[in-house]
């Protein structure tokens, strides 16, 4: 009988060991190939599965020393597993995605060539993310990380004769090497302070002692997993990987990749350097997180292709996300992580159906498709499903997370009376009906309008590709309706873990490292959620209804006539059907172009941002490189 | 002097931070990126480094018989620089082989003409 601390190390090794079985026997045999890929997945699902009642529910923490190397006179040596639940929140995630993005790649690769390859690869990257969430050891967390950029780089430059699918590979890989070359040097800097790699010995060395060369170790790490969970300005290179990966990919890249970022960060502030009260530091990463989010949806309106539109919200939404993680409230922690959680869901969903949509009508470019429901209504359903989460309409998943989320923000604003999170609640709110605006085009582009004639055969796609879509949109509803058992079993105890520190120091160093450091936890006082309470709701409905009467009651009456006359009336015949109206039956505003008007308006900022996004390697690197610049003196200037 | 060390460790990584962001040829790129790893290495082994430390290398009834630390160098940073030099070499060689491909494709390895995607 093998002990449950052995689980995560055999579900680890257990991908590797499988991508490298898959290469030598699955190579040609297909069979033996899907067989290999599913135990692999399954299993690492089952081990992580089984550590939820000790971990999440009886609120143990499992400890694994690499070959039993235990610390010797309170200096760790070897590698340790440390998995509480923290840790065990993103394990599940990654498991998931694991399992659901393989039971969809054997029938929606089946066209590809070189499959032994890809499974290689996959089953690489699934290993290193949930290597990087389980280690305890900060080395062994880099190493996690390079494996993941090399795997996700390959696999992004998989398809090669796509579109783009070479040029969105390297810069990934440069942009995805300078933040990794970031860690390193913090984690160098950190070992030359406290002469260990222990994430829990670190944590209790750096009790009280921010020296200059913490401040800067700090820094350089938060750059680096601002990399990986590429937030502005690092996230350029994300939106091309995951619109040219084939789309099994993307839905990892977006379901663990950045969620692996994400969970670094998470770890970093809240219990390697333990800073989040540091008000400064609240404020640095709210603005990261709210200006990651604006930027992500706004370019996601202007885009015509389906998949990099996803990709843009994907940024968008981990906006979300780590605005809420750095307000260092429990309240907000607790709904960054569900957020995470959610977007793991829904946008694993979405791009599953965009995957869906390429895979029966062989393009994901918006001017190209459309009036796909009457042919696959299945996927149409799906989607609906995926794209209500993510606008946030009730009763979907979406809507919880991001209702925690403003409550969150406009508390902090309430108890700190700085009324910069305030704002940030406005934006989140903004930022939320762009969102809905956008699927609203991406819907009536792909789904309904008129079905173009070369798409008249389409069919529906193989039941396998379905079950994984289905098994989402169950979880996005069943998340969104019963989320205080969501926020009892999984946020409660992840949000604790964070908080908590001392048992995570003292289950890895031994008991009373904590307190002998002068590391104490910081009290949690429970998380006191108003969550969408139905009145509340009614309310606001109201208030808008009648905002809304007022408008139209009042604003000048403008039906039937013709506006002035802008310059491109004689250019685009759109402009002048659209407000004309006489002259043709049918509009001449495509699907994909529904919100031309909105765009045009702001055509000043549309122009800029898209310009900005110019597709040269050196110019991301750029901002890579200046965004750290500037971390490094905000944390110089602000932490300390 | 050790402090060389870290100042030529700064200066090899913010060189090759600047070749990546201002050359345009993509082969210079991933040269920018192999100096900035040089310099990561340079830093992590000068971590380790005790001036006049001999090699770590002693029976366990040595170190009992108290033989300070500061007589040797301590290997886990010379461990982690192998690591990332070979880390540093794949991550070169996996560059080099995307632009010989970019070059098949695209017949230019010039970054301002390497950008199908964009806006």
């Amino acid at each position: 009988m093998i002990s449950v601390q052995h689980f995560p190390v055999i579900a680890v090794m257990g991908l590797f060991l499988c991508a490298f079985l898959v290469e030598i026997f699955g190579a040609k045999n297909k069979f033996i190939r899907n067989t290999i890929v599913l135990i692999a997945a399954a299993g690492a699902f089952a081990l992580i599965a089984s550590l939820i009642k000790p971990v999440l529910l009886n609120g143990e923490i499992i400890s694994y020393w690499m070959g039993n190397w235990e610390p010797v006179s309170g200096y760790a040596i070897g590698i340790g597993y440390e998995i509480d639940a923290l840790n065990m929140f993103f394990a599940l995630l990654v498991v998931t995605t694991i399992l659901l993005a393989a039971i969809y790649s054997i029938k929606y690769m089946a066209r590809d060539h070189h499959l032994g390859h890809y499974y290689t690869l996959f089953l690489m990257l699934s290993g290193s993310v949930l290597g990087l969430v389980l280690t305890g050891d900060i080395f062994n967390m880099f190493v996690m990380i390079e494996i993941m950029t090399f795997a996700s780089v390959a696999l992004t430059a998989f398809r090669n004769n796509k579109f783009g699918a070479l040029e969105a590979g390297f810069k990934y890989l440069i942009i995805g090497s300078i933040g990794s070359s970031m860690t390193l040097a913090g984690i160098a800097l950190l070992y030359a302070q406290c002469h260990t790699l222990n994430m829990a010995q670190i944590s209790a060395a750096l009790t009280n002692s921010l020296t200059p060369t913490t401040v800067l170790a700090f820094a350089l790490m938060f750059a680096g997993f601002g990399v990986k969970s590429y937030i502005v300005p690092f996230h350029a290179p994300a939106a091309e990987a995951y619109m040219t990966a084939p789309t099994s990919i993307s839905m990892v890249f977006s379901g663990m990749v950045n969620k692996a970022g994400v969970y670094g960060m998470i770890r970093l502030v809240y219990v390697i350097f333990r800073a989040m009260d540091l008000a400064p530091l609240q404020l640095i990463l709210a603005t990261f997180g709210t200006v990651t989010m604006f930027i992500g949806v706004t370019m996601a309106l202007a885009q015509h292709d389906f998949k990099r539109l996803l990709a843009f919200h994907s940024i968008s939404q981990i906006g979300y996300v780590i605005t809420a993680i750095g307000l260092g409230t429990v309240l907000g922690l607790e709904a960054g992580l569900f957020h995470a959680m959610n977007h793991t869901l829904f946008k694993g969903l979405l791009f599953l159906t965009a995957g869906a949509v390429l895979y029966a009508a062989g393009t994901t470019d918006l001017d190209k498709l459309g009036g796909l429901s009457k042919k696959m209504p299945k996927t149409t359903v799906c989607f609906l499903i995926g794209a209500f989460s993510i606008s946030g309409l009730p009763p979907f998943n979406g809507f919880a997370s991001k209702w925690m989320i403003y409550q969150a923000t406009y508390e902090k604003a309430a108890t700190t009376g700085n009324f910069a999170y305030a704002f940030v609640t406005i934006v989140a709110l903004v930022v939320s009906v762009m969102t809905l605006a956008s699927f609203i085009k991406v819907t009536q582009a792909v789904f309904f309008g008129q079905l173009p004639e070369n798409l008249k055969d389409v069919r529906e796609v193989p039941l396998l590709m379905r079950v994984p879509m289905w098994i989402m949109s169950v979880l996005c509803v069943l998340s969104g309706v019963f989320y205080n058992v969501v926020e009892k079993y999984l946020l409660t105890p992840a949000a604790n873990a964070a908080f908590n520190v001392t048992n995570y120091i003292d289950k890895m160093m031994g008991d009373g490292t904590a307190a002998a450091a002068g590391v104490t936890n910081i009290t949690v006082d429970g998380a006191t959620l108003s969550l969408w309470n139905p009145i509340l709701w009614l309310v606001l409905f109201a208030i808008v209804l009648i905002a809304v009467c007022i408008v139209v009651l009042t604003g000048e009456n403008t039906r039937g006539r013709v506006l002035a006359k802008t310059e491109n009336d004689s250019e685009d015949g759109k402009y002048a059907t659209f407000f004309g109206g006489e002259k043709s039956t049918h509009s001449h505003v495509a699907g994909s172009d529904l919100f031309w008007g909105f765009k045009h308006d702001f055509k000043g900022y549309f122009k800029f941002i898209q310009g900005m996004h110019s597709g040269v390697v050196s110019d991301y690197a750029l901002w890579a490189v200046v965004a750290t610049a500037l971390i490094v003196v905000l944390m110089f200037v602000f932490v300390h | 002097m050790i402090i060389v060390n870290y100042v030529v460790a700064v200066l090899l990584l913010v060189l090759g931070l600047y070749a990546v962001c201002t050359q345009k040829n993509l082969i210079k790129v991933v040269l920018g990126l192999g100096i900035i790893d040089y310099g990561i290495n340079l830093l992590i082994v000068s971590v380790g480094f005790n001036d006049g430390g001999t090699a770590p290398i002693f029976t366990i009834s040595d170190l009992l018989n108290g033989i300070s630390s500061n007589f040797f160098v301590d290997p886990v940073p010379q461990a982690l620089t192998l690591t990332s030099i070979v880390i540093g070499a794949c991550v070169d060689a996996m560059a080099l082989a995307l632009v010989i491909m970019i070059y098949r494709k695209y017949k230019t390895v010039n970054a301002d003409e390497v950008r199908r995607i964009r806006g």
